[in-house]
């Protein structure tokens, strides 16, 4: 049990006022509109979501997490935590899509993406599920500050589960997503801090960097250095076969939506950012900076195994980082290291509550249950959605027992059955509502199949998890793909609506032809496209310019035009920035322990992501520019849609004024 | 109680919720089109 100084409890309070009082002057801004109580109205510089996103993910539970994972395999443990590099692709694919679709979420989006009564279903399916996962989400972050609370005083858990929550709800339920995003700010300089001091405290404490590669390889433990240490590959505890999975599920994720559990907050922070070149900053900067907070902590647990190397106890060594905090730091600064916990526990707390009551609100209350409300009872619903989820996550997180067992489990469950499909709807024009139903309809079941049910009757061995990843994934599509291709595509009207915002990259052939014919989108000469066009078969336009000028390698002028297209622009983006993102985790890690690839690789990832900068900024920069004069007019006829004030979807006519096609 | 019941009910809640969710869209769009069925 942690020892309080006054001056400990001094900065705790010091902390605490300035992360409750801040997001309560944002109050006034919150109540003005829906838009502004759940996505802060639209207009946050990249700098903010960035910070949310990094402060969001840094959750009482992911210290434990990431020590959990670092302490058992070493470095090699790190790749557990790189799915967060979805944002790496994401940002430059999925996120600039549904930026211009101008959902506000993911349940929104399906009636974008698909018509009719399937996308309603969708949606509907979508929000109940939202809904539940981040009530969920509460429960298990909750129990998480509940075991650091017992760590430190000695308290039941049930007082760290419900009386953080609780204060953080004050300022969720006044000032909504403005509460949030301005708290985020403010508790995620305070977190990293923590992480940074604490983790370098820790790494002293163990005799420094040094001492500490000295005392691994007296142990015969170097390999937990080594984040390539494979024991072959399919066998052993960290095959090659396990990481490249791991690999594809994080990158190729990127191009997809909802492919991993972030994905749902992320959406909500794209939307809230000003352009579309300000959200994909947002995401970006804010999954870089959470890699960089994992070589941190990283480097710290690498410290704490060799100073305490025989536990072995999940429960006992996923503290570790904690105890580094509690039992490493003078007295006075343990309350500063207090309130940063505080920090990263309200910011996670607060995301996800307003999250949550942005499904029930937006999705449920105000397009199936009261679609005439006004913007003051929709503000007033999602308080009270906000009050409900707080004290349903006191009921789920008295429930847990393992922070671990129930984070990866719902990780997996999340990813394995509907990673493809949240993929195809995204890339493939065929791909239709009945087969994105199905693929969530029959996830629950086929995973209760391969994890419990066929092993526990020895009809399968008990598979490794990525081997599950893969045959959940096949089986998934034997359900989805005849539910797709045995019912009707899409309406044309729809897609080539559809197709007009978004301007989707992937298989969009037939939707592309028709939006050309009605003349609502102009012919794209870049060599991509046509390269693109002739691996699809089609054939040339015949109104198609030829180019008169010889395009440069990399291309930095833009008209907006050009720039809503996928260039190859876009594809050196995509190709670098996971490089970019490995780089960071790995190379800092080994400099924060003083190897001299670190350096190397450091300075080689610093590099790219200039390069990165250089080639894609301009392309974002036009398109965002021609977006931010048309997004009023159109947020308007969202807006009708959403009440239901157009009937069906019109046809989008030859001479129907120009939609918005950037973002 | 045991991990693996306890996971049964939890996720199983989650699945009830989208259930409930999906009844609730059918709901509204049963009602919208009978509204408009019933328009002249």
């Amino acid at each position: 049990m942690t020892q309080f100084t006054a001056l400990d409890w001094l900065w705790t309070i010091a902390y605490l006022l300035l992360m409750v009082g801040g997001p309560l002057f944002f109050y006034k801004l919150a109540r003005r509109s829906e838009s502004d109580f759940f996505l802060a109205g639209r207009g946050l510089p990249w700098w903010l979501p960035a910070s949310s996103v990094f402060s969001t993910h840094t959750a009482t539970d992911t210290p434990m997490w990431v020590t959990g994972v670092v302490y058992a395999h070493g470095l090699r443990g790190l790749w557990y935590t790189f799915f967060a590099a979805w944002t790496s692709v994401g940002a430059f694919v999925s996120a600039r899509m549904f930026r211009r679709s101008l959902a506000y979420t993911q349940a929104e989006w399906q009636v974008v993406r698909f018509g009719g009564l399937g996308a309603e279903l969708l949606r509907g399916w979508l929000a109940g599920w939202q809904v539940f996962m981040n009530m969920f989400i509460l429960g298990w972050v909750g129990m998480a500050m509940g075991k650091v609370c017992t760590l430190a005083f000695g308290w039941p858990e049930w007082v760290g589960l419900v009386i953080p929550s609780t204060i953080t709800a004050v300022y969720t339920l006044a000032a909504g997503f403005w509460g949030v995003i301005i708290g985020d700010f403010l508790q995620g300089i305070v977190a990293i801090w923590a992480v940074v001091f604490v983790s370098i405290v820790g790494v002293v404490a163990a005799g420094g960097a040094t001492e500490i590669t000295a005392r691994l390889v007296s142990m015969g433990q170097e390999w937990r250095l080594d984040p390539f240490a494979f024991t072959g590959w399919w066998s052993g505890e960290f095959p090659a076969a396990w990481w490249l999975t791991m690999l594809v599920i994080a990158v190729l994720g990127g191009f997809g939506m909802g492919t991993s559990i972030d994905w749902y907050v992320e959406a909500q922070r794209i939307q809230s950012s000003r352009s579309l070149r300000d959200a994909c900053y947002g995401i970006w900067a804010g999954g870089a900076i959470t890699l960089v907070r994992n070589a941190f902590w990283a480097a710290a647990i690498i410290g704490f195994f060799v100073m305490l190397p025989n536990l072995t106890s999940v429960a006992e060594y996923e503290l570790g980082w904690f105890r580094q905090g509690f039992e490493l730091l003078p007295a006075g600064l343990v309350g500063v290291f207090f309130g940063a916990i505080l920090a990263i526990h309200f910011s996670t707390i607060s995301s996800h509550l307003n999250l949550g009551a942005l499904y029930f609100t937006r999705d449920l209350y105000q397009r199936y249950l009261n679609p005439g409300a006004s913007e003051r009872r929709l503000v007033w619903v999602g308080r009270l959605a906000t009050f409900v989820l707080l004290v349903g996550s006191f009921f789920y997180g008295l429930m847990m027992e393992e922070i671990t067992q129930w984070l990866i489990f719902a990780l997996w469950l999340m990813m394995a059955g509907v990673w493809l499909p949240n993929i195809l709807q995204v890339v493939w024009w065929r791909f239709n509502a009945s087969g994105y139903l199905a693929s969530w309809m029959a996830n629950l079941g086929l995973s209760w199949l391969v994890v419990w049910i066929l092993p526990s009757f020895g009809v399968i061995p008990s598979l490794p998890d990525y081997l599950q990843f893969w045959l959940l994934m096949a089986l998934g599509a034997l359900v989805f793909l005849p539910a797709t291709l045995l019912t009707r595509a899409e309406d044309m009207d729809h897609l080539v609506r559809y197709y007009v915002m978004v301007r989707p990259i992937g298989w969009w052939g037939p939707v592309r032809r028709e939006a050309l014919r009605r003349g609502l989108v102009g012919e794209d000469s870049t060599p991509i496209a046509t390269a693109w066009r002739d691996a699809a078969g089609e054939p040339a336009s015949p109104r198609a310019p030829a180019p008169s000028t010889r395009r440069p390698l990399i291309r930095r002028t833009w008209t907006p035009e050009a720039a809503g297209g996928w260039t190859r622009e876009d594809w050196i983006a995509v190709f670098v920035s996971p490089l970019v993102f490995a780089g960071i985790l790995i190379g800092l890690t080994k400099l924060l322990l003083l190897q001299m690839s670190g350096l190397w690789i450091t300075l080689a990832t610093a590099g790219g992501a200039v390069f990165l900068y250089w080639v894609i900024d301009p392309k974002l920069r036009a398109v965002s520019v021609e977006y931010e004069t048309r997004q009023a007019v159109y947020l308007a006829d969202l807006e009708k849609q959403h009440r239901w004030e157009q009937a069906g979807i019109p046809s989008p006519q030859p001479k129907a004024a120009p939609r918005p096609r950037g973002g | 109680m045991d991990r693996g019941l306890v996971t049964l009910i939890g996720m199983s809640i989650a699945y009830v919720a989208s259930l409930l969710g999906m009844a609730c869209a059918y709901w509204a769009w049963r009602k919208r089109r009978s509204g408009k069925d019933g328009q002249p």
